[in-house]
C-alpha cells in the first residue's frame, strides 16, 4: 500500500524470486563449504607432496573464481534488485533494521574477492604457508558473510523477541539463528563434497583419483550426516504455525518437500557409502552426478519449505507478503484501506467505482500471491466457483480459515469492492447480494437475459409441466424452441441456475435449498461439486453426513467444517441428492 | 493526483541520518573511481586495436588482464554505496525501480553478460587476435547501458511528479526518457568517467607496466590523452547538464546557496588544473588534482539531489532510534578488513616471478 506494485498481470513475482533465490542459495553455499574443501584438500597435497593433487586443487580454484565470484556476486546483487522490486516495504524494514549487519557482510565480500583473486593468481608461486593463510582468510570470510545473512534470512522466520525490544541482536540472534547456522555450514560443506567427488573422477593418475574419490566421498557423507540432526534441529525451532504449515496444514506441498528432503538426503548416503565401498565404482559418473543432484534437491527441498513456512508473513508476524503490517490491520479495518494507501486513485469505494476501486484492493492484497490468467495460482480460476454473496463471506475470514493467507483489511464497503471485482470483475457473475441462493441467482439471470423479450407470465404456464432437466436441455439450444430467440451463450452454472429458477416457478419449494448456499460458502472456493461427484456418488447418505464431521481426516488440505448439526444435515442432503440421489 | 502523495512513508533509521550520508559520500566516490578505471580501460584495450604497432597489442593484453578485477570491484564498491542510498532514500528508490522493473532487473543478466565476456577476452586474448576488438566494445557497451539504466532510476527516484505514469503503465517499462536533464547528466557522467578512466591507464601503465617501457609509455601517452580531450570536452558537456537543471536546482550553484557555488567555484578550478596538467602529459599532478575533483562532483550530485527534492522530502526530518553497537561492530569489521587486506596486498611482493 505505500509502495507501487509491479504488475504483470499474468506473472507473479514469487516464482521470480524464488528462481533467483535458489540459483544464488546454490552458489553461496557452494561458495563457503568450497573455500573450506580448497584449503583443506591443498593441505593434503603439501603434506603428501602430490602434484596431481595439487594440479587438481588449481584447476577447482579457477572454477571456483568464475563460479562463485562472478556469477555468486551478481546472483546476491540480483536478490536484492529482486526482492526491493517484488517486496519494497519488507526490503525497506529490512534493510533499516540490519543496515550494519549488511555493511559488515560487504566488507566481507571485500575480503573475500581480494583473497581469492590472490589465491588463484599467486598458485604455486607463494611459499605454502602464506598461501595456505591465504586460502583460510578466504574461507573464513566467506562462512562470516553466511554468519551474517544467516541472522537476517531467518529473522525473517522467526524474529523472536526482536517483536517487543527491536534490538539489533535479538533480532539477528533469533530462535532458529543457531540451528540453521549449523544446517547451512554442513550443507555448503557437502556441496563441496560433492563438486570435488564429481569432478575427482576426472583425474587422469588413477592413485590420485582414488584418493581424491576418497576424500571427497568422506568429506561429502560426514557433513551429510551431520546436516540431518540440524535441519530436525532447525524444524522443531520453528513457531507453532510454522511448523503446522511445513507439517502439511496447506494445501502447498510443503510436507511433501519435507519428506523429499530428507529422502534424498538418505538416498546421497546410499550412494557415497556405495562408492566408498569401492572407489572404482565413481569411474561411473553417472552415480556421481546422481549424488550432487540428490544433494542439490535436498538443500532446495529445505530452502522451498523455509519459504512456504512463513506465510503469509515476509517477515512472521510483523508484515504480511501484502506489504501490510500486522499492527496496521486493526486501525485500517477501522478507517479503510484506500483512504491509509498511498498508490489507489480510488480512495474511496462508491456505486460507480467499485469494480475499480475492488480491482486496486486486489492488487495491493491479494496480487503478491495470485495471478490474473496466468498459470502460478490463478485468481480467475481459483474464484470460479464462488458467487458475490459466497465471497463476501469468504473474505470475512479469509485468513482464520485459510491461515496462509492473511486477513482482508479494510472496511466493510472495500471488502465489496474487492468480492465485486473478484466475481463481477473477472468471472462476470451477477452482483446481488444474496446471489448465493441458487433460485434468486437464477431470478436475477432470468432478468438480465430473458425478460426483456418476455417475462416470466407468460413462461411460467409454458414450462408447467417441465421436468427441470428438460428445462435445462433447451437452454442449451434456445433457436430450436422458437427461432426468434438468440443462443443463451453462459456457464453451465449460469444455466442451472435458470433452470432451476423456472423450475421453481411452478414446483415451488425446490429452489430455495439451503445446502447449495452452505456447500457454496464453505466448500466451493476450494472446489466445486463436479469434483466431488466421482467420489461421493458411491456413498452412502450414512457416510457423508459422519465425513462432515471430520473433514480433516479425509483430507489435511480442509479445515474441518464448523456448521451446527442442523447445516450438516442439509448439506449432506444437498450432497447426496447431488450425487445422483440416495443409496 | 498530487505526486507527493505517492511517496512512501520512510522507516526509522538506526542511527544518525548523518552517519549513512557520511557513510555514503565516503563510498561512492570509490565506486566510481573503479567504474571509471574499468570503462577506461576497456575503452582503451579497444582503441589498441585501432593503431597497428606492437606496444599498443601488447598494452591491449595487459588492459584485457586487468579488466575482470576492476569489474570486480566495481560491483564490490558499489553494493556498499547502494545499501546508504536504500537507508537514505529506499522508499524513492522503490518506488522508481518497481515503474521502470523490467529495465532494472535487466542490469543483472547484462552484468553476467559482461563479467563473462571480459574472462573471456582475458583468457583468450591470444587466440582471439582481430576480433578481440568487438569482444571488449561490447562489454564496454554493455556496461555503458548499465550506466544508463542506473541514470534513469537515479533521475526518476528524485522527480514523483513522473511517477503517476504507473497508473497507466504499472508492468515496469518506464524509463525516464523525458526528463530534460537525462541525456545531458548521464553524457556528463560518461565523459567524466571515460577521463578519469583514461587517467587511470595512464597510472597503470606507469606503475604496474613499469617493467615494459614500451608498453609503459605507450599507455602513459594514450591514457593522458583520452584524459585531457575528454576533459575538455567535459567543459561543454558539464555546461550543457547545469544548464538543463531546474532554475531553482541551478540557482544553487550560482549564488543562492553559498555552499554549493563554492563547490562548483572549486569544481571548475581543479578542471581547469588537472586541463593544465593534462597538457603537460603530468600524471602524478593530473591525479592529485582529479581524486578532489571527484569527490567534489559527488558532493555536487548530493546537492542536486537535494535541490529536487526539497518540495517532497528532507532526510534530517526522518525518525531514528539510534543503537550504538551495531554501528560499532560495522567500523571495528571494516577496520579489521582493511588491515587483513593490507596484509594479503603486502605478501604480493614476495611472490616468485612467474613460472
Ligand atoms: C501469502 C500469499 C497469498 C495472498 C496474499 C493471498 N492468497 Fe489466496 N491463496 C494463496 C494460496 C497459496 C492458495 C491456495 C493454493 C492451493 O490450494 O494450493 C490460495 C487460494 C485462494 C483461493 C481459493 C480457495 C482456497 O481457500 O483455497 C481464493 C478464493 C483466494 N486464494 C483468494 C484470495 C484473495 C481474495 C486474496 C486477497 C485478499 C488472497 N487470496 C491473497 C495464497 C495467497
Ligand atoms: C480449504 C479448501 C477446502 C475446503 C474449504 C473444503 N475442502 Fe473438501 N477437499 C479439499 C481438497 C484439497 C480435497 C482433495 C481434492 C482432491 O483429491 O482432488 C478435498 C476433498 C474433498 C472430498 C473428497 C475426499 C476424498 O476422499 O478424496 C470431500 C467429500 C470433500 N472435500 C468435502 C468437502 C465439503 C463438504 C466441504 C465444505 C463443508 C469441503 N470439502 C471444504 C479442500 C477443501
Amino acid at each position: 500500500m505505500n509502495y507501487p506494485i509491479w504488475y504483470v498481470p499474468t506473472f507473479g513475482g514469487g516464482l521470480l524470486i524464488a528462481l533467483v533465490a535458489i540459483v544464488h542459495v546454490f552458489v553461496s553455499h557452494f561458495a563457503v563449504g568450497g573455500g573450506l574443501y580448497l584449503v583443506m584438500a591443498e593441505r593434503k597435497a603439501l603434506h603428501e607432496q602430490n602434484s596431481s593433487i595439487l594440479d587438481f586443487v588449481k584447476k577447482h580454484t579457477k572454477f571456483f573464481l568464475l563460479l562463485t565470484m562472478v556469477f555468486g556476486g551478481l546472483t546476491g546483487v540480483a536478490i536484492w534488485f529482486v526482492i526491493s522490486l517484488i517486496h519494497p516495504a519488507a526490503t525497506s524494514l529490512l534493510i533499516h533494521t540490519f543496515v550494519f549487519g549488511w555493511a559488515a557482510e560487504w566488507v566481507f565480500f571485500l575480503v573475500e574477492i581480494v583473497a581469492l583473486f590472490i589465491y588463484f593468481y599467486t598458485f604455486g608461486r607463494m611459499d605454502d604457508r602464506t598461501h595456505q593463510t591465504i586460502g583460510w582468510i578466504y574461507f573464513g570470510a566467506a562462512w562470516m558473510s553466511l554468519f551474517l545473512i544467516n541472522g537476517i534470512i531467518d529473522f525473517m522466520l522467526t524474529p523472536g523477541s526482536w517483536l517487543t525490544n527491536h534490538d539489533f541482536w535479538s533480532g539477528f540472534f533469533n530462535p532458529t539463528f543457531w540451528p540453521s547456522l549449523f544446517f547451512r555450514s554442513f550443507m555448503s560443506f557437502m556441496l563441496a563434497g560433492c563438486y570435488g567427488f564429481l569432478t575427482a573422477t576426472f583425474l587422469d593418475d588413477e592413485q590420485a583419483r582414488h584418493k581424491m574419490i576418497r576424500y571427497s566421498g568422506r568429506w561429502a557423507l560426514v557433513s551429510l550426516v551431520l546436516s540431518v540432526p540440524a535441519g530436525w534441529w532447525y524444524i522443531s525451532a520453528l513457531p507453532d504455525k510454522a511448523r503446522s504449515l511445513v507439517g502439511g496444514a496447506s494445501p502447498t506441498i510443503a510436507r511433501a518437500a519435507t519428506v523429499a528432503a530428507f529422502s534424498l538426503a538418505a538416498l546421497a548416503a546410499v550412494v557415497i557409502t556405495m562408492i566408498l565401498l569401492n572407489p572404482k565404482k565413481a569411474r561411473t559418473r553417472v552415480l556421481t552426478v546422481i549424488v550432487m543432484i540428490a544433494a542439490m534437491g535436498y538443500m532446495g527441498a529445505f530452502e522451498w519449505t523455509r519459504e512456504a513456512a512463513r506465510r503469509p508473513y515476509v517477515i512472521n508476524e510483523v508484515m504480511y507478503s501484502n506489504g501490510i503490517l500486522q499492527k496496521d490491520v486493526e486501525r485500517i479495518n477501522q478507517e479503510g484501506f484506500l483512504k491509509n494507501a498511498k498508490w489507489v486513485q480510488n480512495k474511496e469505494v462508491t456505486q460507480v467505482n467499485q469494480l475499480e476501486a475492488g480491482r486496486e484492493l486486489f492488487l495491493h492484497q491479494c496480487f503478491a500471491c495470485h495471478t490474473v490468467g496466468g498459470f502460478n495460482n490463478d485468481i480467475v480460476v481459483r474464484t470460479k466457483n464462488m458467487s458475490y454473496g459466497a465471497m463476501q463471506k469468504y473474505l470475512a475470514t479469509i485468513h482464520e480459515k485459510r491461515y496462509f493467507m492473511p486477513p482482508f483489511v479494510g472496511n466493510e464497503a472495500e471488502m465489496k469492492a474487492l468480492a465485486a471485482y473478484l466475481t463481477a470483475g473477472l468471472n462476470k457473475k451477477p452482483l446481488t447480494d444474496d446471489a448465493a441462493t441458487a433460485g434468486d441467482r437464477g431470478k436475477k439471470l432470468f432478468e438480465d437475459n430473458c425478460a426483456a423479450c418476455h417475462g416470466v407470465e407468460v413462461l411460467k404456464p409454458e414450462v408447467a409441466d417441465w421436468s427441470k432437466e428438460k428445462i435445462r436441455t433447451a437452454l442449451d439450444k434456445l433457436p430450436t424452441l422458437n427461432p426468434a430467440m438468440p443462443d443463451y451463450n453462459a456457464p453451465a452454472a449460469d444455466k442451472d441456475a435458470i433452470a432451476g429458477y423456472l423450475h421453481s416457478l411452478n414446483n415451488p419449494g425446490t429452489a430455495k435449498e439451503p445446502g447449495a448456499t452452505l456447500f457454496e460458502d464453505n466448500c466451493a472456493p476450494c472446489h466445486g461439486f463436479d469434483v466431488l461427484r466421482p467420489k461421493v456418488s458411491s456413498w452412502s447418505k450414512t457416510k457423508i453426513r459422519t465425513a462432515l464431521d471430520k473433514l480433516s481426516a479425509l483430507n489435511p488440505a480442509m479445515p474441518d467444517y464448523t456448521g451446527s448439526a442442523t447445516e450438516k444435515d442439509a448439506l449432506a442432503d444437498y450432497m447426496v441428492k447431488q450425487a445422483g440421489g440416495e443409496k | 493526483m498530487n505526486p507527493a502523495s505517492l511517496i512512501p512513508t520512510a522507516d526509522t533509521l538506526a542511527a544518525h541520518w548523518g552517519w549513512f550520508q557520511f557513510l555514503l559520500m565516503l563510498t561512492f566516490p570509490l565506486h566510481l573511481f573503479a567504474m571509471n578505471a574499468m570503462l577506461g580501460t576497456a575503452l582503451t584495450s579497444f582503441l589498441c586495436y585501432l593503431r597497428p604497432d606492437r606496444s599498443c597489442h601488447d598494452l591491449s593484453h595487459e588492459l584485457a588482464k586487468a579488466l575482470p578485477f576492476l569489474v570486480a570491484f566495481t560491483v564490490n564498491l558499489g553494493v556498499a554505496p547502494l545499501l546508504f542510498v536504500n537507508v537514505l532514500y529506499g522508499h524513492l528508490l522503490y518506488s522508481s525501480t518497481v515503474l521502470m522493473g523490467l529495465f532494472w532487473l535487466a542490469v543483472i543478466p547484462i552484468l553476467i553478460t559482461a563479467y563473462y565476456l571480459a574472462y573471456f577476452y582475458d583468457f583468450r586474448f591470444k587466440k582471439l587476435g582481430n576480433s578481440g576488438m568487438y569482444a571488449v566494445l561490447v562489454v564496454l557497451l554493455l556496461l555503458m547501458t548499465v550506466g544508463f539504466i542506473f541514470s534513469n532510476n537515479m533521475t526518476m527516484m528524485i522527480t514523483p511528479a513522473s511517477w503517476v505514469r504507473w497508473f497507466s503503465t504499472p508492468g515496469g517499462t518506464l524509463l525516464n526518457l523525458a526528463d530534460p536533464t537525462l541525456i545531458a547528466r548521464y553524457l556528463h557522467m560518461m565523459t567524466g568517467s571515460l577521463a578519469v578512466g583514461g587517467l587511470f591507464v595512464a597510472i597503470y601503465s606507469s606503475t604496474v607496466l613499469k617493467h615494459n617501457i614500451a608498453v609503459a609509455e605507450t599507455g602513459r601517452k594514450m591514457g593522458m590523452q583520452l584524459f585531457t580531450w575528454l576533459t575538455a570536452l567535459q567543459v561543454l558537456v558539464g555546461t550543457w547538464f547545469l544548464l538543463t537543471l531546474p532554475v531553482e536546482v541551478m540557482k544553487r550553484f550560482m549564488g543562492n546557496d553559498k555552499l554549493d557555488t563554492g563547490l562548483l567555484a572549486a569544481g571548475i578550478l581543479l578542471a581547469v588544473g588537472t586541463l593544465i596538467a593534462g597538457y603537460q602529459r603530468k600524471v602524478v599532478a593530473a591525479t592529485w588534482l582529479t581524486v578532489p575533483l571527484v569527490y567534489v562532483m559527488s558532493f555536487m550530485r548530493d546537492s542536486v539531489r537535494n535541490g529536487y527534492l526539497t518540495p517532497y522530502f528532507d532526510v534530517t526530518k526522518v525518525p531514528s532510534s539510534v543503537q550504538w553497537s551495531p554501528l560499532i561492530f560495522f567500523f571495528v569489521t571494516l577496520v579489521l578488513g582493511i588491515v587483513v587486506i593490507v596484509w594479503m596486498l603486502s605478501r604480493l611482493k614476495y611472490i616468485k616471478k612467474a613460472s
